[in-house]
């Protein structure tokens, strides 16, 4: 028995449920436990001792299925313990089922070897870590990658190898022509997830920072209450708390046809963070510039994309026009920004040699606490063709290449934690930072500025600058 | 031995109507001594069944709600600082005998401190419901509800008392479990919970029940009320989960529809029935117009 447990166990990796040994080791004793007439309820024994998450439940079932049925159709009268000695027999010398799992790569051959074929050179010459993706720029392929915990996978790139986390969702889907435009459950419960870890590591940092806010004035009467079985000796003190303020974001989104990959999944985020923390006021644009803050809080996500997808909110046949949404930004809705937003910017800064307008950015500048560009092309391609991002980025505090959905989360997040520390008691603002620069290091420098050769954009010394 | 069979038996006498799955995880927790994490949306019964669990078994319920800062003074143990400074007001006289003896400061420094852990001894241990049920004489039942409600920290502080049923104390050292508490978390997944806690409890997820399930929990709680009412209005909420609410009805919300219809003594599910009574189903103001216009589109 012990053997079919581990085999199954080791089917569910394959499938990409995590199971810990102790896990299994607690599924043996359940099975064990119940005996020969509980052994009817043997699929429930193992998912509670082996599922740890509802999405997971769902797979297991599919695992469990088919693991067991290639013996239901030897005998189909055969009951579960009579299944599982049919199975352990059967699987004698029967090394290579769980490679033969469907659904699964096979050329990538054991995981393990691929780990080894590593070499310490490689990690250092990023240029051909960098080459690994060529297509990246063009928007064929995004990779989809949770980020796993700070320090424990110091990864040289998105990869598939690293099977800790094993949600790892390529997108093959073409540039426009097959792109389905709405979104599968999949990316959108990898969101949720991507999301929810930003959130708790941002919830952990800001929870610490709440507790040295508290140095403000003593609060008296708290302070009475507090130490009242103390009999009023104030061994406990309570202090005035400060205000903290809600960060405010406004994210302007190229919806245009080159960078319709990345915008997509900024529209996702955007909606998953929308009313988690922030407020968030979001435009799209192409040429002309709209915006979706009401849809992006009430609609389904993918009835939203689909709308854009239409042409119904922008008009998406027309060629992107930088210059032009500035000037209609500034006009329609820079006067009543309140309270310091902070601004990003996704797009190419492709402008169809169209007027660049770009003192007009200068005025967002005053009205913004800080200013993001994000752009999906690599630093190399910056000066090439119709790109004015070497104009527009000398007026942003940074200027970012993300290329990935961890690339995105990891950037949004970085800003938060400024916006945060913007706000900050001086001892936080410190560590805040510094968690900030430890997190940078970790993981991102690699692929993001290592990669590309770094993303500032050129100084330019005749130009305002703001770093 | 207590099998699964005898589980669901012994919890439907409680007035808890198991499926395979509740029954087994039970079964394996009273065997296997380890925590259940309840998942599932609110009001499906994730309470109830450790209220049920402890009734039935007569096992005393030590219940623990976590909200948003709870800590170990909360949750643990919690030293009386008023009782131990009671204490040393009412023994001065004694003290000062006991110390008057001391040639010199050092020396009644060192006598006092010799005593120091009179003061710190269980006698002024405050017990919180964690280390209360470690600590009954009987097998008491444990129930740590809305865990995500709680910080990460405090999931951190479960670890140990959850794996080896024993709490750290600085000054008294390790306190183990005197009889292993059944114990059983409840979650509404409004916050990730981290693998460490799951991997250490048997997972459970409790979603909406199956028609025949439901038209049971109704009949075990309200027996007077007629069955084709029952079926009939558990079939109008299953429909009703399904339009996208807000807030979509659960088994609470069930049992509290039955409980109202019983008292207006409704015989037949009506979109009048309905209309005066959909504030028992339905929790906002959207979700009310959706199920009101269900009902006239179902039932005339």
């Amino acid at each position: 028995m012990e053997r079919i447990i581990v085999r199954f166990v080791a089917a569910l990796r394959k499938s990409g449920i995590r199971v810990s040994p102790s896990e299994s080791l607690d599924a043996v004793q359940a099975l064990a436990l119940a005996g020969m007439e509980g052994r009817r309820f043997s699929r429930q024994l193992l998912r509670l001792t082996l599922v740890k998450n509802v999405h997971d439940i769902e797979l297991f079932n599919e695992v469990f299925n088919r693991f067991f049925n290639r013996f239901q159709s030897v005998d189909p009268d055969l009951d579960m313990p009579d299944l599982m000695d049919a199975a352990v027999i059967s699987m004698e010398g029967e090394f290579n089922y769980l490679n033969q799992l469907p659904g699964e790569d096979h050329d990538e051959g054991p995981l393990l070897k691929l780990d080894s074929d590593i070499a310490p050179e490689d990690l250092q010459d990023l240029k051909s870590l960098h080459e690994i993706d060529p297509d990246d720029s063009d928007g064929n392929e995004i990779v989809v990658q949770m980020k796993g915990y700070r320090g424990k996978a110091k990864a040289p790139r998105p990869t598939r190898r690293y099977t800790q986390n094993p949600l790892t969702i390529e997108l093959n889907k073409s540039n426009g022509v097959e792109r389905g435009v709405t979104f599968s459950p999949e990316e959108q419960a990898e969101m949720q997830d991507v999301v929810s870890r930003m959130m708790l590591r941002l919830r952990k940092d800001m929870r610490r920072m709440k507790n040295n806010q508290n140095r403000g004035k003593l609060h008296v009467i708290k302070t009475i209450q507090k130490n009242y079985r103390h009999d009023m000796v104030p061994f406990q003190v309570a202090l005035r708390r400060k205000r903290r303020e809600k960060p405010r974001l406004v994210v302007l989104c190229d919806v245009s046809f080159s960078v319709s990959h990345a915008s997509r999944f900024m529209l996702l985020l955007l909606h998953t963070l929308h009313n988690q923390m922030l407020d968030v006021r979001s435009f799209i644009f192409n040429r002309e510039v709209a915006e979706i803050t009401e849809m992006l809080a009430n609609m389904p996500v993918n009835d939203l994309m689909e709308t854009i997808d239409k042409g119904d909110i922008v008009d998406l046949d027309e060629n992107s026009s930088f210059g032009q949404v500035f000037l209609n930004f500034k006009k329609r809705y820079l006067e009543n920004l309140r309270g310091r937003p902070a601004f990003i910017i996704l797009g190419d800064a492709r402008n169809n040699y169209d007027e660049a307008n770009d003192w007009v950015l200068d005025e967002i500048r005053e009205k913004a606490r800080y200013m993001l560009w994000l752009t999906p092309e690599d630093h190399d391609t910056w000066s090439r063709g119709d790109c004015l991002m070497e104009t527009y980025g000398s007026y942003c505090d940074k200027v970012e290449v993300v290329k990935t959905v961890q690339d995105l989360s990891l950037v949004v997040e970085d800003l938060l934690r400024d916006i945060y520390a913007d706000q900050a008691h001086p001892l936080d603002k410190k560590r805040l930072l510094e968690a900030k620069a430890a997190e940078i290091y970790d993981s991102k420098d690699y692929y993001t500025r290592g990669a590309s050769g770094g993303s500032q954009p050129g100084f330019d010394p005749g130009r305002r600058s703001h770093w | 031995m207590i099998t699964e069979q005898k589980v669901k038996e012994f919890l439907q006498t409680g007035g808890y109507i198991a499926d395979d799955a509740i029954a087994t995880a039970v079964f394996l927790a009273l065997h296997m001594e380890k925590p259940i994490l309840i998942e599932g949306p609110p009001g499906v019964g994730k309470t109830g069944l450790a209220k049920a669990l402890s009734e039935a078994l007569d096992f005393p319920l030590v219940r623990l709600q976590c909200y948003e800062g709870i800590d170990e003074g909360k949750a643990l143990y919690d030293w009386e600082y008023g009782k131990q400074l009671l204490y040393t007001q009412l023994l001065r006289t004694q003290l000062d005998n006991y110390l008057s003896v001391s040639a010199d400061l050092r020396e009644a420094v060192e006598r006092l401190s010799a005593e120091e852990s009179l003061f710190f001894s269980e006698n002024f241990l405050v017990q919180r419901p964690i280390l209360r049920s470690f600590l009954s004489e009987k097998r008491s039942l444990l129930l740590i509800d809305e865990i995500d409600r709680s910080d990460d920290e405090f999931e951190a502080l479960l670890l140990e008392c959850l794996s080896d049923f024993q709490v750290s104390i600085p000054e008294l050292g390790v306190i183990a479990a005197k009889r292993k508490p059944l114990t059983i978390l409840t979650s509404n997944g409004t916050r990730m919970i981290s693998d460490a806690l799951r991997r250490r409890c048997l997972y459970l997820y409790i979603g909406y029940p199956e028609l025949e399930r439901e038209v049971a929990i109704v009949r075990v709680k309200f027996p007077d009320l007629c069955e084709v009412l029952a079926r009939q209005m558990v079939e109008f909420l299953r429909k009703a989960r399904e339009l996208n609410l807000r807030k979509p009805p659960s088994v609470s919300e069930t049992l509290d529809w039955a409980q109202v219809l019983s008292i207006l003594k409704a015989t037949q599910l009506t979109p009048e029935v309905v209309a005066n009574t959909v504030g028992v189903i339905a929790k906002h103001q959207t979700d009310l117009e959706k199920v009101t216009a269900l009902a006239v589109k179902e039932l005339s």
